[in-house]
């Protein structure tokens, strides 16, 4: 799976990494149980502080994504939380983003047709 | 006959200097970054071509005139010696210049064109590089450290057969013309020393392998093949560098301890032996590596490209990037490796090492 990384754009490359690992699992390009690299080698094939990594993956592992294990390092995990937990926290950040399509002038059909759109770019296999 | 030795070397260093532009990595042009869609310019072609002509113009003739005064006069083995090492220095001097003539010149072609300022930067690497990387794993260079330990043991076992007089230097002949006084400490310099240097190679063949592999986003599996290979190639050469080098000094150490083990033609067969397996190892590693990135078509991506290093880059030459954890990255101007200087580790495992060797040679 590839990673890309701007160092020049706004958001900071930390969010970038885990966002782009979090696609990568929704896509399938690395599956439950498969392991990420090392924080070292990670950071020094991107050139990017090890701690900007690092970050990244405590990102993930708080969001229940990947578990660190000590010695064998960063694996990905099959879902954990109950799907209460996890419907309670989308639904927090989807509100705000949902308010604010609003806001800007998108309509109803037009958001659910954008989710759809992203659910099957999502799911289209490569 | 240190002419014959001083010719192959000159020959094969001026030849590879000569070659640099077209070994490096192509997206590189003396030592400056540019961008795939520039890369067939025709004023950049010229100075590539300008550099190799004027090298090996000049290599040839000093070449020429070292080899004439040679015959002619028929100079002493010191002199031809000494006019070797400056004509080695002098070719490494003026190719030197020339580069950052030339790297000027790059800089000012790089800015004229405003190159790189309307496309994004971006920073791409594969997860599943690191399972293709071929690298020998660090365990093999146990093996010359096993020999060595033991060549170590025999010489103290042996501490009362060893001469009065230890060797310390040889001549291109494989006779020692140097020697030093016997006591417990100089007995073992010669085993300490290469053993200092096959942890050397141990050290940087770990440290290699930690640092990252880059690729660019620009062309990506260019620069993987690239860096795939360079790595696995470094790593079987210095192995068996420090093969070889453990073999010849052995062999050395060893009629030292027992006059006569070897026949004296074995002797000077072995140095000579050495140095052309290491300019023929050398010879490889650059042309598999140098052409390594220069098969694979790819269709340049005209709205994206490798983010910038070239602030990193000091005069091109020298990477200094605190944040980048790599001890070692791909050199710029030239095939192999360079410190980041920015990483202390670099300094431990190079620096560490040499200086200990120099300490052991002076005591």
């Amino acid at each position: 799976m590839i990673i890309k990384i701007e160092p020049q754009s706004d958001i900071p490359i930390y969010t970038q990494l885990t966002n782009q690992i979090i696609e990568g699992i929704a896509k399938g390009e690395i599956q439950a149980g498969e392991s990420l690299p090392s924080v070292r080698s990670f950071a020094a094939d991107l050139g990017v502080n090890m701690h900007t990594v690092n970050k990244s993956y405590h990102q993930l592992e708080a969001k229940g994504i990947i578990k660190i294990i000590p010695k064998s390092g960063a694996v990905i995990s099959s879902p954990t939380q109950s799907i209460d937990t996890v419907s309670q926290r989308m639904s927090g950040a989807l509100r705000s983003i949902i308010a604010e399509a609003l806001v800007s002038g998108l309509e109803r059909e037009q958001i659910q047709e954008l989710v759809s759109s992203i659910m099957n770019d999502l799911n289209k296999k490569e | 006959m240190s002419l014959t030795i001083f010719l192959i070397i000159i020959v094969f260093m001026a030849g590879i200097q000569t070659a640099i532009p077209y070994l490096v990595k192509r997206t590189v042009i003396f030592g400056v970054t540019i961008p795939e869609q520039y890369l067939k310019d025709r004023t950049l072609s010229s100075y590539k071509r300008t550099y190799t002509i004027l090298v090996s113009f000049i290599s040839i003739i000093v070449l020429g005139l070292f080899v004439f005064w040679t015959l002619r006069k028929n100079p002493s083995e010191e002199l031809i010696v000494m006019a070797g090492a400056i004509i080695q220095f002098g070719i490494i001097f003026f190719s030197m210049s020339l580069y950052f003539y030339f790297h000027g010149k790059t800089i000012v072609f790089k800015k004229k064109h405003n190159i790189s300022d309307n496309v994004k930067h971006v920073q791409i690497t594969d997860l599943s590089v690191r399972s293709q990387d071929e690298m020998l794993p660090w365990y093999v260079y146990l093996l010359p450290v096993l020999i060595t330990v033991g060549l170590l043991g025999y010489t103290i076992l042996k501490y009362d057969v060893l001469p009065e007089k230890i060797p310390t230097h040889w001549g291109p002949n494989g006779k020692p013309d140097a020697f030093t006084v016997k006591n417990p400490f100089s007995a073992v310099t010669l085993p300490l020393t290469l053993l200092v240097m096959q942890l050397m190679f141990m050290g940087i063949n770990i440290g290699t392998k930690k640092s990252g592999i880059k690729l660019s986003a620009a062309s990506t599996n260019a620069s993987r093949i690239r860096q795939l290979t360079l790595r696995k190639y470094s790593s079987w050469f210095l192995f068996i560098v420090s093969v070889f080098l453990t073999m010849m000094l052995s062999f050395f150490h060893l009629t030292t301890i027992h006059p006569g083990l070897f026949i004296d033609k074995a002797m000077v067969a072995i140095p000579f032996t050495f140095l052309i397996i290491v300019l023929l190892g050398t010879l490889i590693f650059a042309v598999k590596v140098g052409r390594a990135d220069k098969q694979t078509a790819e269709d340049p991506k005209s709205d994206i490209t490798d983010i910038d290093e070239d602030s990193y880059w000091k005069g091109g030459l020298f990477y200094f990037n605190k944040n980048d954890p790599s001890i070692f990255v791909e050199k710029r101007f030239g095939v192999g490796w360079s410190i980041n200087f920015a990483n202390p580790m670099g300094y431990l495992i190079v620096v560490v090492p040499l200086l200990v060797i120099l300490l052991l040679s002076f005591l």
